[in-house]
């Protein structure tokens, strides 16, 4: 039995389905072969033995009935291969002559046409006998004429033929599963490469499954090697991140410890801020890393409901700064969902909106739409805005702006770290009211090149 | 000015309430969240400062707690996670402010003085019409299954105002006034588009519209 549910191999559940079908056509047509032949045949031996009845009631009608006068004898029987009767008052031929236990009864019924007997029990005549009857009038003398066949003798040959018929079934039948074997394998190949591929990136002889697969299974191979990629690019992220941050942390321990061990020295207070100097440097790159590898970037099955969040982060920011209003101008709906993961989308969003905030002087503006190519994510504020030459260089890494305002680098730096993440952009330009104004654009579905 | 300081780490809290006390305030110093309900139950303080890790309880608990017993005292808790989302817990649950640590001492002062600040005066003031409950000391808004919504400023404003007057039909152009807006001419597009969203949460009949006329909150429903 073969079960849908659970396909133990395409290969196999293929043969299950195409043998019995294919070895059942071919019963099945060979049966109807059977059939057709029969009818056939028996159609055929009626015509024939119509036809010489005809024949030999035009040479009675050409002997004007005299059937002395016809060449009986073999002739018939030699040329039409069939037994005869022909009856007249005064006279009955029956050829041959073992016949006529059986063509007797017919002479002597009233029936026309087409007669059948079967099992009739007569030595020397066959069982079976196909007849034709005809009776009419010669100058006026009533003359009955039968034709019949054997046919016990066509049956067999028949068989005969129907028997070949079925050896050559057979043949094709064993050709038909040498076929579908060829078939089956040949379009299982890619897969049985896919197969050995897998094996050998399991035994990490390779990396990247390369290999041509059918369209079919383009989809599977694609994500399969951008997992591999995203599973690369972050086991390198965290180790350059611990790299860095072992690196920038250690050391202002050291430092530390070795001021705290010297019992002699006295902490004067230049002393302090130079520990809690160093004790910040660790915070802040600690904060760094740490915001940095929670990132989780573009990823298969990961989408956020926007509309949700930032209703849930404007209301905050509106309990943190209760003189500012934090409005949102959309027409998403709350079920829509971005193909961005839900924490990369917080921190977008969070961390544009509080520096919006700060900057703010009572009003910040939050809109979020969406096209057909991309989704864009506006943060407008009525603060001060910044001098236009440095639009460019906001939210890039490396510059301190953080040392000048507070909290203004590395919510901005991580925002523009995780846009490029998804291939997006981040923008900034002045706003209609004179702040500052944030565009996010993260590609749709179809475009963009994640990093 | 009375404040319980709720902290785990007593090199941090020992360090801490010294210096609270030097900026004024009467300090009284507990470990455990247990300590912490009793303390806030038997005492009145003005201010509370809650770390959220600790020993014997999660501090967002205690805080649903304080809140659920209508303790009005404003709440600025410590935490050591600086995630956006868990800010929003933290205040969702109640608090008034969060601090990520490490901070700095001057940084927690000016902080609790502001949350002090804002909290006086401060009643609690609900809006009740059919069942539901708008609060507006924390914008937020409860629906007859107790569970609570955060609204944005205007999407509050709306609400606030057709929930004022039950049965009452405001026009597109009365409502348009509730709205902050960059645009100098906001459409009435603008206005749908809030009461739409209003109606995922509050249910569509709640919120009935005239044609021609305007919206207005069905308390009947």
């Amino acid at each position: 039995m073969i079960s849908f549910r659970k396909p133990v191999s395409v290969k196999g559940t293929l043969l299950a389905l195409l043998l019995p079908a294919g070895i059942l056509l071919m019963a099945l047509a060979w049966l109807v072969h059977g059939l057709l032949l029969d009818r056939m045949s028996r159609q055929f031996v009626e015509t024939r033995l119509e036809d010489e009845v005809a024949f030999l009631e035009h040479q009675i009608r050409d002997s004007n009935g005299q059937l002395d006068v016809l060449q009986t004898g073999d002739y018939f029987q030699e040329v039409f291969h069939h037994s005869f009767a022909i009856h007249s008052e005064s006279r009955t031929i029956i050829s041959p002559e073992t016949w006529a236990p059986l063509l007797m009864p017919l002479l002597e019924s009233g029936q026309e046409g087409t007669l059948r007997v079967s099992d009739a029990q007569i030595a020397e005549a066959p069982t079976d006998i196909l007849a034709y009857r005809k009776s009419f009038r010669v100058n006026d003398q009533p003359i009955v004429v039968i034709v019949s066949e054997d046919l016990g003798a066509l049956s067999q040959s028949q068989t005969e033929l129907h028997a070949w018929t079925a050896v050559v079934s057979l043949l094709l039948i064993l050709l038909l599963v040498g076929a579908l074997w060829l078939g089956i394998n040949l379009s299982m190949r890619p897969v049985v490469s896919l197969k050995a591929a897998l094996k050998r990136l399991q035994d990490g002889e390779i990396s990247r499954i390369d290999v041509k697969s059918p369209e079919e299974f383009q989809p599977l191979v694609l994500q399969l090697n951008q997992l591999l990629d995203s599973l690369d690019q972050r086991l390198e992220r965290s180790r350059d991140a611990l790299a860095n941050l072992s690196h920038s942390v250690k050391t202002p321990i050291a430092a530390v410890r070795q001021i705290l061990e010297d019992t002699d020295r006295p902490l004067a207070n230049d002393l302090r801020q130079q520990m809690a100097g160093r004790l910040d440097d660790i915070d802040r790159q600690l904060e760094a890393e740490m915001r940095r590898s929670r990132f989780a970037g573009p990823q298969v099955g990961k989408s956020a409901y926007p509309l949700k969040q930032a209703r849930d982060l404007l209301w905050m920011l509106g309990r943190l700064y209760p003189s500012k209003s934090f409005e949102m101008s959309t027409v998403l709906t709350e079920e829509r969902r971005w193909p961005i993961e839900e924490h990369d989308l917080n921190e977008v969003l969070g961390n544009l909106l509080d520096n919006a905030g700060k900057w703010s002087t009572r009003f910040v503006e939050l809109g979020l739409y969406e096209d057909r190519q991309e989704f864009t994510i506006t943060v407008e504020d009525d603060g001060p805005g910044i001098p236009p030459d440095a639009l460019d260089t906001l939210g890039t890494r490396g510059l301190r702006l953080d040392e000048q305002t507070p909290g203004h680098g590395l919510g901005l730096a991580i925002v523009r770290e995780i846009t490029e993440r998804y291939g997006g952009t981040l923008n900034f330009c002045s706003g209609s009211i004179g702040g500052l104004k944030a565009t996010v654009h993260f590609p749709g579905i179809a475009g963009g090149t994640p990093q | 000015m009375r404040l319980l300081l709720v902290e785990d780490d007593r090199l941090l809290a020992d360090g801490l309430a010294s210096q609270l006390e030097k900026a004024g305030f009467s300090v009284d110093l507990t470990f455990t969240a247990k300590e912490a309900l009793m303390l806030a139950e038997q005492e009145d303080y003005r201010a509370v400062v809650l770390d959220l890790g600790l020993p014997d309880g999660n501090g967002l608990d205690v805080l649903r707690k304080w809140r659920m017993n209508r303790a009005s005292f404003p709440v600025l808790i410590l935490t050591a996670r600086g995630d956006w989302q868990d800010k929003v817990n933290g205040l969702k649950a109640g608090a008034d402010d969060y601090l990520a640590k490490p901070f700095q001492t001057e940084e927690l002062i000016a902080r609790l003085n502001a949350i002090v600040r804002r909290s006086e005066g401060r009643v609690h003031s609900l809006v009740k019409a059919g069942n539901l409950e708008l609060d507006e000391n924390r914008q937020s808004l409860k629906l007859a299954d107790g569970t609570e919504h955060s609204l944005t400023g205007t999407e509050f404003r709306l609400l606030r105002c057709l929930m004022s007057r039950p049965g009452h039909v405001f026009s597109k152009e009365q409502l348009m006034e509730q709205l902050y807006n960059l645009n100098d001419n906001p459409s009435e597009n603008v206005i749908e588009a809030y009461i739409r969203r209003l109606r995922k949460l509050v249910g569509t009949d709640t919120i009935s519209t005239r044609r021609g006329q305007g919206y207005l909150f069905n308390d009947l429903v």
